[in-house]
């Protein structure tokens, strides 16, 4: 029986009279990679966001294992710690080593003690393929090795879910494979993932389902076969044909 | 480690310095009263050269107080402060040269007369100016709050002449020399000295206008005891010949040649620049000193108070972020020298509480840079990137310690600049508080000119000295500033 990680109901989001989310029905099982698609502005980030408490809801219901975040009396930085979240922008901490940033998080909530946590930190740098930058300081990295370090940096709370935010949009094109590297070992792993992507090839490949957005509504989801063989929604159709045109 | 002990000797060294400049209570079985009185009102109340208050008032009521058996703690904060401070019951009584005018013995308890006096026109020696009759069209200058003020006012209309008001009697007589206003109105005894001192001016009128008598205001709470007791001791000063000679040690006969020769008594016979610093070092250490104290402190409370008040204002709650708005809008707003008086005269006046000069005096600096903090270290910190708190935050981070691990490491840096920029702003600020009476730099040395009238030299040796502490203060900056990058 497959447990249910993340189940998203009836959600809204309004900004004024701007309703950016309107009426989000998502469930996320567990070791399921999720692809969220769509043109920019049709809310999916925002929706992404939501599932870790970074964007509030106006309504609707966010059940993390069964939980709902949306509610006040939640400890949101319980729940956060057991979802990594993995930033376009990568947001390393500049003032941190790169081991730093990694270590930082699990020492500073007293979840392991400084020589496990920098064992572990070792470890995960060795696993994202970035073992010699242990000490170096984030501005002297790369834009891919940031944010291999960053998915690091999230791994190192060992969490349940990992949400990522267009993580290959801010890459030069040479490092995006690296980063999808890493992302696909994720994947196979078994990793509960949510993708927010432009990477059309990596989603047919690695997504267990396709979501597509449009107008802060879901307008057709799917296997990735189905979604970009068959797609049904002309607004699907017609999404997919400028992408995969350029 | 280093740091808790670093936290430690700060606190230790901030509470010293504050026990260090709360004034030291003196054990006396005498009852003490607190006599506010002018900066420079030649020849009842000036600095000598060595720095210690003489003058006919000083000498007359200490006479008083010993054949009275109390004492007397002078406050020298300048004529209009203390009067002020009187009515904010700050202090007990006022002593300066004070006329005796049917509204202050409305406002205070008023003594029986120690002093005939009245008022002279003066005007530059070479001046054509020989009666009020020729003021047409000319600008007067004067003290603010002095009878010669208030004659001034009730017959500019009639002569047809303006005025312009200065808080001491040597910006009074400065103005006239510089040919800034043609005359000016003085106590007809305090201009006659102090053109025996040196003053370039001469009196017009032989005998005083307006002829009044001063008196030493009290509150009107001491009307049972102070008032008695100074109204019997003048009675029997004057009756055993001691008033005499106190007025006769000041004044001599009269004559021009007995006066220089009193003065010489009190005033530095080395005019040079070297003698001058020389014969004044003491007294412009001891302003240093104080100035370097309100500044440390200030620095350190100011500092203090506006890194709460920045952290307040980014702190994700409406209440909090709205208070420290309002404390920024506030004590930025207003400007230092009236947020100094209220504090120091308008406060208490409402209150009843005495609040020290100096205390008053950190309490803006605290206030008044606190609020320019709070404004750099708020936006330093909203200047770091909204991501890496998102960042801190998604790894399960509380807000504080999102805040203290990744934010403020990082808005420091950014912060660095504007703290040592701040710095130097309070060191110079603290001038300001002179206002206050406090004997800082710039309060020595209005002090030191009124006694001597050598502006040009006194006020380069200050600024020198502000100079000099400005550039420490800022190699100490930039020092600090290399070790933290």
């Amino acid at each position: 029986m497959t447990k249910t990680r993340i189940e998203m109901k009836n959600v809204h989001k309004r900004y004024g009279h701007n309703e950016v989310v309107q009426g989000v029905d998502l469930k996320v099982e567990d070791n399921e990679v999720v692809v969220l698609i769509g043109p920019s502005g049709a809310g999916k980030s925002t929706v992404l966001r939501m599932m870790n408490g970074l964007e509030t809801t106006t309504s609707g219901e966010i059940l993390i294992d069964g939980t709902d975040i949306a509610k006040a009396h939640v400890d949101i930085d319980k729940v956060r710690q057991k979802i990594g979240m993995v930033f376009q922008h990568f947001n390393l901490f500049p003032n941190l080593t790169v081991l730093g940033n990694i270590t930082m998080a699990p020492v500073e909530l007293g979840l392991m003690t400084k020589a496990e946590a920098d064992k572990e930190g070792r470890r995960l740098l060795d696993v994202v393929g970035l073992a010699d930058k242990v000490d170096a300081r984030p501005a002297k990295l790369s834009g891919g090795q940031k944010q291999r370090v960053a998915i690091a940096r999230a791994l190192a709370m060992h969490p349940d879910i990992m949400l990522f935010d267009e993580p290959t949009s801010a890459l030069d094109p040479e490092m995006v494979g690296d980063v999808l590297a890493v992302m696909r070992r994720l994947a196979d792993d078994g990793m509960t993932m949510v993708i927010v992507t432009h990477e059309m090839g990596f989603a047919k490949e690695v997504a267990d389902r396709v979501v597509f957005f449009g107008d802060g509504k879901i307008l057709e989801q799917g296997s990735p076969a189905q979604m970009f063989d068959h797609p049904q929604h002309e607004r699907l159709q017609g999404f997919l044909q400028k992408v995969l045109e350029a | 480690m280093k740091r808790k002990w670093l936290l430690t000797t700060l606190l230790a060294g901030l509470l010293s310095i504050l026990t260090w400049g709360m004034p030291r209570e003196q054990v006396q079985a005498a009852e003490t009263y607190t006599i506010g009185t002018d900066v420079t009102f030649a020849p009842f109340e000036f600095a000598d050269k060595n720095n210690q208050y003489v003058g006919i008032d000083i000498d007359l009521l200490n006479a008083i107080a010993k054949e009275e058996g109390f004492s007397v703690q002078w406050k020298t904060v300048g004529f209009n402060a203390a009067v002020q401070a009187l009515e904010a019951g700050q202090i007990d009584g006022v002593m300066a040269g004070m006329s005796i005018t049917p509204e202050r013995q409305q406002k205070f308890a008023m003594s029986d007369p120690y002093y005939k006096s009245g008022i002279a026109m003066a005007v530059a020696k070479n001046s054509s100016i020989q009666s009020m009759k020729d003021l047409k069209g000319k600008r007067v200058a004067v003290k603010t709050g002095t009878a010669s003020a208030d004659f001034a006012n009730a017959n500019k209309n009639k002569y047809g002449f303006t005025t312009v008001t200065f808080d001491d009697s040597n910006n009074v007589y400065q103005d006239v020399t510089t040919g800034n206003s043609q005359a000016c109105f003085e106590d007809f005894p305090v201009m006659q000295y102090g053109i025996a001192t040196g003053v370039g001016l001469k009196v017009t009128n032989k005998t005083p206008y307006e002829a009044n008598n001063y008196g030493i205001a009290v509150l009107k709470s001491h009307q049972a005891d102070l008032l008695v007791k100074i109204n019997a001791g003048l009675k029997k000063l004057k009756q055993n010949g001691q008033y005499d000679k106190i007025v006769a040690k000041y004044l001599g006969d009269g004559s021009q040649a007995s006066q220089a020769k009193k003065t010489k008594a009190t005033q530095e016979t080395d005019r040079s620049f070297l003698g001058l610093l020389k014969s004044n070092k003491d007294t412009l250490l001891a302003g240093l000193l104080e100035t370097m104290e309100l500044t440390v402190v200030g620095i350190l409370c100011a500092t203090v108070i506006g890194v709460l008040i920045g952290l307040l204002g980014v702190v994700p709650n409406a209440i909090a972020q709205g208070a420290a708005t309002t404390f920024i809008y506030i004590f930025r707003g207003l400007p230092m020298i009236v947020l100094a008086l209220f504090i120091y005269t308008g406060i208490p006046s409402l209150t009843g509480a005495h609040i020290p000069a100096f205390i008053a005096g950190i309490i803006t600096l605290t206030l008044n840079e606190g609020a320019y903090t709070a404004a750099f270290v708020k936006g330093g910190i909203k200047a770091v990137d909204r991501g890496q708190m998102e960042a801190a935050r998604s790894l399960g981070l509380p807000w504080g310690k999102a805040m203290r691990r990744v934010i403020l490491p990082q808005g420091i840096k950014i912060m660095i600049p504007s703290f040592i920029n701040q710095f130097i702003i309070t060191l110079k600020d603290t001038s300001i508080l002179s206002v206050l009476g406090l004997l800082e730099l710039t309060q020595t040395g209005k002090i030191i000119i009124a006694r001597n009238m050598e502006g040009f030299k006194i006020w380069t040796m200050v600024a020198l000295i502000y100079l000099v502490l400005i550039t420490l203060l800022t190699w100490l900056s930039n020092y600090i500033q290399k070790k933290v990058h």
